[in-house]
């Protein structure tokens, strides 16, 4: 770059000169169905009474691996400050089975790591497909 | 049950009904995967076409959606179609608007409180057309070290579209705004499932709010907006995380003080100064404005380069809450070179940039772009990390092997 484009505030806005007409038709959707795609471990029962309602199994499954006081912590937010109407008995089954998961999952991405590329955070957008 | 409110039994009524029919994930989704390169994992997402009006997207989460594009959408051009852009909803969504029926309430301190129509929306004032990044406040949230929970994107919660509308101001001289209004806060159609849990509000200071370019949109890239991106209208706040653009808005609320509401006061908020993942105790401010970032699309980490050749490498950069300035190649042993700037699509949008390597001599370890903008903000060589993985704008560094 032979000089450093530092830019005068743009021109910001396109003005319409023949204001056409918004129009406003009526909107619909369907949106995919929402699997309980659950590992079968102890609490799993505990979990889909509880927490699947709000939460698709697609998030749950996808969480870094935290302590389980993190998890304890994650029940607890999700109880007080989003008022989820979770059965009190139901909460260390919860907490169990997450940790659980995890376990099993870290297990599983100990196998694939021969397959990682690399652990570096950075733009992956060749590896679609893989 | 009440107006689709929760209780423990529908919650176990559901979720038994959807269990009988259990579909796999994978199965159901996922045309194949992608991996996000999240450190520790798990890196591996579906990626497909399966939402409606949208294409091969990164499914985060299936409800409410949570889509992400994958990073090939960012390798051409400066706006990123319709059916490309990231998807996020804090809630469940109607997936249905009636356009005669729908209403956006403008109230609080104003003069007179009115309802208005769409039509009456669209002839508040003069139909203004922006071109700005929509990027999530927790873009790039996965690639934390140490990780944080939460919506584990990569860095494909972005999009850079033409907003039309109104001027929001525009709108606020409907019902005409009270003295001491100090902020103006926004309501969508999506709303809680459980009684008492706090509903995805947000709210702008008044200076932000009478910005010429702050709108009220109805389109997208010359379309309608999408459902999925808050038809029939939403709020566009250029230079903003777009927490704020609220989607399917229904409600402006002019508030004389300061915001006390959950999404605002209690969440959305990042260390007030950097701090260690070990500090529990420390002051918090919103997340607001966006700090500038830059991208390598033309390659990713790892792939293979021609030894004794000339490279090109391109990409995308931002300038966030002002125009970008400057893009620099950075690399190891003081590698350091000017990209050149394509065209300029305004001070809010990505921009092009691209550089040529002469020679390539050996492999290009942790190379990476750096942007600057014109308010003198650079990206940083070290990750700000805070608890919620909020504006992640670190230097992305890849490693390219010469061969």
């Amino acid at each position: 770059m032979k000089r450093l484009a530092f830019i005068l505030p743009a021109l910001l806005l396109a003005s319409c000169d023949s204001a056409p007409q918004a129009t406003f038709a009526d909107a619909s959707i369907t949106l995919p169905d929402d699997p309980l795609d659950l590992p079968d471990l102890p609490g799993r029962d505990a979990v889909i009474g509880n927490c699947t309602a709000c939460h698709s199994p697609s998030t749950m499954l996808q969480q870094p691996k935290v302590s389980r006081e993190k998890w304890e912590k994650q029940v607890a937010k999700m109880i007080e400050i989003y008022k989820a109407p979770v059965d009190p008995a139901a909460i260390p089954q919860i907490v169990d089975y997450m940790v659980a998961v995890q376990a099993e999952q870290a297990a599983a991405e100990q196998g694939n790591v021969s397959r990682e590329t690399s652990g570096q955070a950075g733009p992956k957008g060749g590896l679609e497909g893989v | 049950m009440d107006g689709g409110k929760l209780t423990r039994r529908t919650l176990i009524a559901g979720a038994g009904g959807a269990a009988l029919t259990a579909p796999v994930l994978g199965q159901k989704l996922a045309g194949h995967l992608i991996d996000l390169g999240l450190p520790g994992g798990p890196s591996l997402r579906p990626l497909t076409p399966a939402f409606p009006g949208k294409g091969e997207m990164i499914v985060q989460r299936i409800r409410p959606p949570l889509l992400e594009a994958p990073m090939s959408v960012f390798r051409e051009g400066v706006i990123t179609p319709n059916d490309r852009m990231f998807v996020r909803w804090n809630w469940d969504m109607p997936t249905s608007v009636k356009a005669a029926d729908h209403r956006v309430a403008v109230g609080g301190a104003v003069k007179h409180a009115v309802s208005l129509t769409l039509d009456e929306i669209a002839s508040a004032g003069e139909h203004v057309s922006v071109v700005a990044i929509n990027q999530c406040a927790g873009n790039g949230r996965g690639l934390s070290d140490p990780r944080v929970t939460g919506t584990q994107w990569g860095n494909g919660a972005m999009g850079c579209a033409k907003w039309t509308g109104v001027r929001l101001k525009d709108v606020l001289a409907k019902a005409g705004v009270a003295d001491g209004a100090a902020r103006v806060r926004f309501a969508g159609l999506d709303v809680p499932l459980t009684d008492g849990a706090p509903q995805f509000i947000k709210s702008i200071p008044m200076d932000i709010a009478m910005r010429d370019d702050v709108l009220v949109a109805w389109g997208m890239n010359d379309e309608p907006l999408p459902l999925l991106h808050g038809f029939p209208l939403r709020i566009v706040v250029p230079g903003w995380f777009s927490t704020y653009w609220v989607k399917m808005l229904a409600t402006i609320e002019v508030l004389t003080g300061e915001d006390d509401s959950y999404y605002v006061a209690k969440s959305y908020r990042v260390p007030a100064a950097p701090i260690t993942p070990d500090e529990k105790d420390f002051e918090t401010v919103a997340i607001t404005a966006m700090p500038p970032r830059a991208f390598i699309t033309s390659h990713a980490d790892g792939d293979v380069v021609a030894k004794g050749k000339p490279l090109v490498l391109e990409g995308i950069a931002m300038g966030g809450e002002a125009a970008l300035a400057k893009v620099d190649l950075v690399g190891e042993r003081g590698l350091e070179i000017p990209c050149s700037l394509g065209p300029d699509e305004g001070p809010f949008a990505f921009r092009r940039w691209q550089v040529t390597i002469p020679e390539v001599t050996g492999n290009l370890a942790q190379i990476g772009v750096r942007a600057a903008n014109v308010n003198g903000a650079v990206q940083p060589e070290s990750l700000a990390w805070n608890p919620s993985g909020y504006a992640r704008n670190v230097i992305e560094r890849i490693t390219l092997r010469a061969q």
